[in-house]
């Protein structure tokens, strides 16, 4: 095994990382903010471990806190990485790796090391570790058997995330891919729940479920962590094989690529409901939004996205009002509704010009202004976004306890429209000065710059926490007494997404040559 | 004022990056109805100078004219009478052929009749009538032809061609050859950089060659290398465009034992 070679391309993992880096001054600050950032969250993320390890043995339940604590951080880390795409930095495609000397058990195995170094994964393996540690410290566990047993947990769930990435991306591929990902997803979000509430009424059906369990990964390592003799080997084991499983799976996958029928040379269709959508805005933007339209519905991600959307918002809207009781469903509802709005478009939205790769001089070329290139595509990104809150708002007012108040569906249609403009005007400013190289067919990873991220995430995260926020610090706000108070939002949403258009439309042909360097790749 | 029968004039044209310069004080007159090649070595700054004459950057100083008037990144007007094939081809890959070309075609304002006609009479004479495959799984050279479609279909007066042929089948390079002639036949001009200079020696009627940073080192006809002629330059005879290059550019000569 060229082992040299596999470690010289490692590390040009993290030479390119530093490249891009040292380009611009701001950005080594910034870098080096980021990763004393990063420590401080592994710091707190190993010390909460080491908190849960201690509490378990002061509880007396080493085992059912260990395996609970392992398999909500193995879970989470799947749900992470496939939501939102971190832990799995591709650097190295199979493709460039082929340039190398290397065999093909090698480059797999170079590809599983750079994706496993990602810092995300540093991060997990500091809970379980803390958690290995903190039993040490307070009972008579193994460090050693413990610290074997952190190590083959992380490298299985880095297995198990990037077997099921790859198996999406190659299901996303398939036309009716977003279908079943819809399917699978509506099943997995509900499933925990409908679990949780058969086992109260029937505890005695838990039992073959907890042996079932126990063959898990996370529940075999806490077994190797917590126990001894050969019930620790056994965890150790089974660890092992499911790691080997995983890994098999991945191979697997990446040697069957999904290869799509070449379909016959079909006649040439004029009269496309792109162009026929684009003619709404007039002729100055009409061709240029058909153009974005075809450009945003043709992405296998954003259909995916889009679809599941839908079953999101659905299911964030039934996880919040569970957790703060039956009355909270339209609390919930206001900070959900608006994914509706951009979850589908929000990769592109953030950062439209980012997956048009040399298309993007073609601006430049036209006998058009530049400015109202980027106005089009957003005029694209707030139509898909709004084409679903009719759906979510009948949904609600189909499915929820007391959906028919008129007056709460208004404060609905004042949430979505509110965080439709919001992010959109945001999504203007991201995508001329956070842009980011990205890959348009793509279906995994988070391939958003540092503003691109901020924008998505404190939308996402800014909606669905602020109305729970007004509920308990001024609950008048988000009284359907006071409906009206929804309408103020959406005028100054309006207005800052019309005004960050106007500002921002003139900066596209002043920053065009820093923007064609990122998107084109040469900076 | 410039010369009407000037289809390109360049005053003094400065591009930097920074403390880097692209081109250096470039001066150049391209006469109508001409092939106009524009060589150099790699980075001396012909992409920079396309790029500048064609709206995709500004220059740091210097003047540029096309067609009578004086044209900037802005100038939509004289955009619509230019056509660019640009070094990274320009492409929007998810879409198809025809509806890329029909795109631009739209942009530069064609009736719906025209575009229709304009797309399908291309895609047939190129050869790009596979309409099953998005741009992104055509071939390198299936990819140039679309963006030379997209350069000519508004039929343009002055086409700006940054290394058309490379990659292009010959009989491909023979049809385009065929067009671009038709094309300075009828008093168009054609701005064209490439690295292959027999082409150039053949297609071309005037040439410049410019050297690191964007500096020009030679201008003038080459139509007498088209018969048995030659070039007088600094008292020495080129009876080859490439033997002028050599000696404008500087021949290399590196012996690496071990190669």
């Amino acid at each position: 095994m060229n082992t040299t070679l596999m470690g010289h391309l490692i590390g040009l993992r993290y030479k390119l990382m530093w490249a891009k880096t040292r380009s611009r001054n701001g950005r080594i600050a910034l870098f080096f903010t980021g990763y004393i950032l990063l420590i401080m969250v592994g710091a707190l993320l190993g010390a909460g471990g080491i908190g849960a390890g201690i509490g378990a043995v002061k509880l007396g339940q080493t085992g059912m806190v260990a395996k609970a604590v392992l398999t909500s951080v193995y879970g989470g880390a799947v749900m992470w990485t496939l939501l939102l795409g971190f832990g799995m930095n591709a650097v190295f495609s199979e493709t460039e790796l082929r340039r190398y000397p290397l065999a093909a058990r090698e480059r797999r195995l170079v590809r599983f090391f750079i994706g496993i170094v990602d810092p995300f994964w540093f991060l997990i393996l500091l809970v379980d570790l803390g958690l290995v540690i903190g039993l040490f410290l307070m009972s008579d566990t193994s460090l050693g058997l413990g610290l074997i047993a952190a190590l083959l947990l992380l490298a299985s769930n880095y297995a198990l995330a990037r077997a099921v990435g790859m198996y999406i991306d190659r299901l996303s591929a398939t036309k009716a891919g977003p279908a079943i990902l819809l399917f699978l997803v509506m099943a997995l979000a509900f499933l925990p729940q409908l679990a949780l509430q058969a086992s109260k009424r029937n505890p005695a059906a838990l039992e073959p479920v907890m042996r079932l369990l126990r063959l898990t990964p996370p529940f075999a390592a806490a077994d190797a962590i917590t126990t001894h003799g050969a019930s620790a080997w056994q965890g150790l084991l089974a660890i092992a094989c499911w790691l080997a499983v995983f890994l098999a799976a991945a191979s697997w996958i990446e040697k069957h690529p999904y290869r799509e029928r070449v379909a016959q040379a079909k006649a040439i269709g004029w009269n496309s409901p792109y162009e026929r959508a684009g003619a709404w805005f007039g002729p100055a933007y009409g061709v240029l939004v058909g153009n974005w339209l075809r450009y945003y519905t043709r992405n296998q991600r954003f259909r995916a996205m889009y679809l599941l959307s839908l079953p999101l918002a659905g299911f964030l809207t039934y996880s919040f009002a569970q957790k703060r009781g039956e009355g909270e469903w339209f609390v919930s509802a206001m900070g959900a509704i608006p994914v509706l709005a951009y979850m589908g478009t929000s990769r592109f939205t953030v950062n439209q010009f980012g997956y048009v790769g040399g298309g993007f001089r073609r601006f430049f070329l036209l006998p058009t202004d530049p400015g109202a290139c980027l106005r089009a595509a957003s005029y694209a990104s707030v139509m898909l976004g709004a084409g679903l809150l009719p759906i979510g708002l009948i949904a609600w007012i189909a499915l929820a306890p007391d959906g028919a108040d008129p007056r709460k569906t208004i404060m609905l249609a004042g949430s979505a429209i509110t965080g439709l403009f919001l992010f959109n005007g945001l999504g203007i400013w991201s995508t001329l000065f956070g842009p980011r190289k990205g890959n348009y067919a793509s279906a995994m990873g988070n391939d958003l710059s540092l503003a691109g991220n901020v924008v998505v995430f404190g939308c996402m995260l800014g909606g669905l926490f602020l109305p729970l926020v007004l509920k308990k610090w001024a609950p008048a706000l988000i009284s359907p007494e006071n409906w009206w108070v929804a309408l103020p939002p959406v005028a100054i949403a309006l207005t800052f997404y019309f005004v960050s258009l106007n500002l921002a439309a003139p900066l596209v042909q002043q920053r065009r040559e820093t923007l064609m360097a990122v998107v084109e790749g040469k900076s | 004022m410039t010369s009407q029968t000037d289809a390109i004039r360049i005053t003094k044209l400065v591009k930097q990056y920074g403390n880097v310069t692209a081109v250096d004080n470039l001066s150049l007159r391209v006469p109508a109805g001409t092939m106009f090649g524009f060589l150099g070595p790699n980075g001396a700054g012909k992409s920079t100078t396309i790029g500048c004459l064609t709206g995709l950057l500004d220059p740091t100083s210097g003047e540029i004219e096309i067609l009578g008037e004086r044209f900037h990144s802005e100038a939509s007007s004289l955009k619509r009478r230019i056509g660019v094939m640009p070094e990274t081809l320009g492409l929007f890959e998810p879409l198809y052929a025809h509806e890329f070309l029909a795109f631009v075609a739209r942009m530069y304002g064609l009736d719906e009749e025209t575009v229709r006609k304009r797309v399908s009479e291309l895609l047939a004479a190129l050869e790009l009538t596979d309409t099953s495959k998005p741009l992104s799984a055509y071939s390198t050279g299936m990819r140039k032809r679309v963006a030379f479609a997209a350069a000519v279909i508004h039929s343009p007066e002055v086409l700006f061609l940054d290394e058309p042929f490379e990659s292009i089948d010959p009989a491909g390079v023979a049809l385009l050859k065929q067009w671009l002639r038709r094309f300075t036949e009828q008093g168009r001009t054609v701005f064209i950089t490439t690295h292959v200079l027999d082409t150039v020696e053949r297609l071309c009627q005037k040439v410049a060659v410019i050297v690191k940073p964007g500096k020009l080192v030679w201008e003038g006809d080459i139509t007498a290398l088209a018969g048995d002629g030659a070039i007088e330059f600094e008292g020495q005879k080129f009876n080859a465009l490439e033997a002028l290059f050599l000696h404008l550019t500087g021949e290399k000569y590196a012996d690496l034992k071990w190669l």
